[in-house]
């Protein structure tokens, strides 16, 4: 009788310790996630294949970009975000082709490709070793995802185990969202000009 | 006594296993034949109505067909163009883009293209929409030169699951289900320009 | 229940729990076997260290770097490096076919790759090496034994860098790699 019940019991430990296995077993996107590299805002942030670092974070309703003479509009339904800063490849040349603003809901929105032209776009910007370059990113987001986001960089974000820069965005003035910004192109110093209106 | 009783008791389980299998296997052979045989009707929704197809919700708004795609300029050599204007918003947690295969054209055309989708407040080929920002799109479909453009439009909308781990890895993704929706459209004609 | 088994029997389940120790790793290592192998193809690499107007032979003709130009850079610090190199073609079966692969290094093991479009300066102060064509099967296309092909490349690197080399991948003569000094 001792024995029998020790068996069933047995068989529900056995249950009991898979099912909290299953439960537990993390997922594969977490397996092969990117390794982070967390930085500050305002600092210069190294991971081992490149650095970078966040200069300026402006807010805007609309962006206007000219180039080549021709002037063009683009609304959006929530905010621009853009930000200004400088990266440089470590040891081999390389191209940062995509970065996602985490909002505070956890939902990512990833590099706007809507005005894709414009020099120093993060993805146009080829970085090479020990020449830092100024790139621009530019975010989509809706209003409410602007404060207590983090800035996410990726080395790319095809290769699992890669590594990421992750950056807490805590200077950003919320109240200040500008009308318009306009961006040029521009031919000495950094390759565009920021004017806020 | 004891070895003989052994062996009854393994011939059971493996009776039982078996039994079971095979039962498991032709219940859901019968169920899947019988969903075949008596498929479930697709409901038809009227334009200006929003699909949930799980990744994104979606509002057909109008079709129409001309020579113009939506940046607004004729292309050199003459082209005929069906655009169907509908409202998506992005469902999921990060940036996306419309599928070609969200909805397709019902019967399928023989020889039509995928259709380039554009962003109406651009009127530029769109690119990823990010979440909860719905935007105006336009579905352009180059219609094939040799065929009449329609008079109405049936488009079978397509559904989308997401398994927070897939069957092959274990990986989270969205996949492509059965169709939820048929919407038909009456194309009205561009005005030559 | 162990003490009413045979010895014979308890041999063998100890001689079965043994050989898993070598079992499983043989198996991990079978099953992963090309991935080893596809692993080593990419990443396993000899170094033909080639002295400055020395020819070297590689992947069927000889080598030569025969011009690096530094120039001044779009920004400070920043220099344009153009490398002007060629190949006496002897045999052009694996040119002609397998891609070519050339980056600039510096003495601290940095890799810097081509630029897509040649620099204006480049244009401007050598416009014959400007028309030259980067190093790609491309290149050797319908050359023959004999013939010299002239190649060139740009770069931007730091003014800082020094003792730059070249150094060019045929990927049919891999594992060989040239370093062109």
């Amino acid at each position: 009788m001792m024995s029998r019940f020790r068996e069933i019991a047995a068989v529900f430990l056995v249950a009991a310790i898979l099912y909290g296995m299953q439960r537990t077993t993390p997922l594969y996107s977490e397996i092969t996630s990117l390794v982070p590299a967390y930085g500050e805002q305002g600092k210069r942030i190294d991971a081992r294949a490149f650095a970078f670092a966040v200069v300026n974070v402006h807010l805007a309703r609309m962006v206007r970009t000219e180039s080549f003479g021709r002037t063009q509009d683009f609304t959006t339904s929530g905010v621009w975000v853009l930000i200004e800063g400088a990266a440089e490849a470590k040891r081999e040349s390389l191209t940062l082709t995509t970065a996602n603003w985490l909002g505070p809901s956890g939902i990512s929105y990833a590099l706007s490709q809507r005005f894709s032209i414009l020099p120093g776009l993060l993805p146009n910007q080829r970085l090479e070793p020990g020449l830092p370059k100024p790139v621009l990113l530019a975010f989509e987001v809706p209003e409410s995802e602007v404060s207590g986001a983090t800035l996410l960089v990726p080395r790319n974000y095809m290769t699992p185990l890669d590594e990421e820069i992750r950056m807490p965005v805590t200077n950003i003035d919320t109240n200040a969202i500008h009308a318009a910004i306009t961006l040029k192109r521009s031919t000495v110093g950094l390759p565009w000009i920021l004017e806020t209106e | 006594m004891q070895q003989r009783s052994t062996l009854r008791q393994r011939l059971i389980a493996i009776l039982v296993t078996g039994v079971g299998a095979t039962a498991a296997a032709a219940i859901s052979f019968g169920v899947t034949v019988y969903e075949a045989a008596h498929p479930r009707a697709v409901p038809v929704v009227p334009a200006g109505e929003p699909i949930d197809t799980g990744r994104w919700n979606i509002t057909f708004q109008a079709a129409h067909s001309g020579p113009v795609p939506p940046t607004g300029v004729e292309p050199s050599e003459s082209k005929k163009f069906v655009l169907v204007e509908f409202d998506a918003t992005n469902l999921s947690a990060a940036t996306g883009f419309v599928s070609p295969t969200l909805f397709t054209v019902d019967p399928p055309v023989p020889n039509l293209p995928a259709p380039v989708f554009y962003l109406a407040r651009d009127k530029w080929i769109a690119s990823g929409l990010n979440p909860s920002m719905p935007e105006r799109m336009i579905a352009v479909w180059e219609w094939p030169q040799a065929l009449a453009l329609p008079e109405t439009l049936r488009l079978t909308v397509g559904s989308q699951i997401y398994k927070r781990r897939d069957n092959l890895y274990g990986a989270s993704s969205w996949f492509d289900r059965d169709p939820i929706a048929v919407v038909e459209l009456p194309v009205s004609r561009d005005g030559a320009r | 229940m162990m003490g009413d088994v045979a010895p014979r029997e308890r041999r063998h389940y100890w001689l079965s729990l043994a050989a898993l120790v070598v079992i499983l790793p043989a198996t991990v290592l079978a099953s992963s076997w090309d991935s080893l192998m596809q692993w080593r193809a990419n990443h396993y690499r000899i170094q033909i260290s080639v002295e400055r107007q020395a020819a070297q032979r590689y992947a069927g003709a000889d080598w030569k770097l025969s011009e690096l130009t530094r120039l001044p850079g779009g920004m400070p610090e920043e220099s344009v490096v153009l490398v002007e190199f060629e190949a006496a073609v002897d045999d052009p079966a694996i040119l002609s076919k397998s891609p070519c692969e050339v980056a600039l290094t510096d003495e601290q093991g940095r890799i810097w790759k081509p630029v897509f479009l040649t620099e204006p300066i480049v244009r401007e102060l050598h416009p014959e090496a400007a028309e030259k064509q980067g190093c790609s099967n491309f290149a050797f296309e319908g050359s023959s034994k004999g013939s010299r092909i002239t190649m060139a490349e740009t770069f931007t690197v730091p003014t800082a860098a020094e003792n730059l080399a070249l150094s060019v991948t045929v990927f049919g003569a891999l594992p060989d790699y040239m370093l062109l000094k």
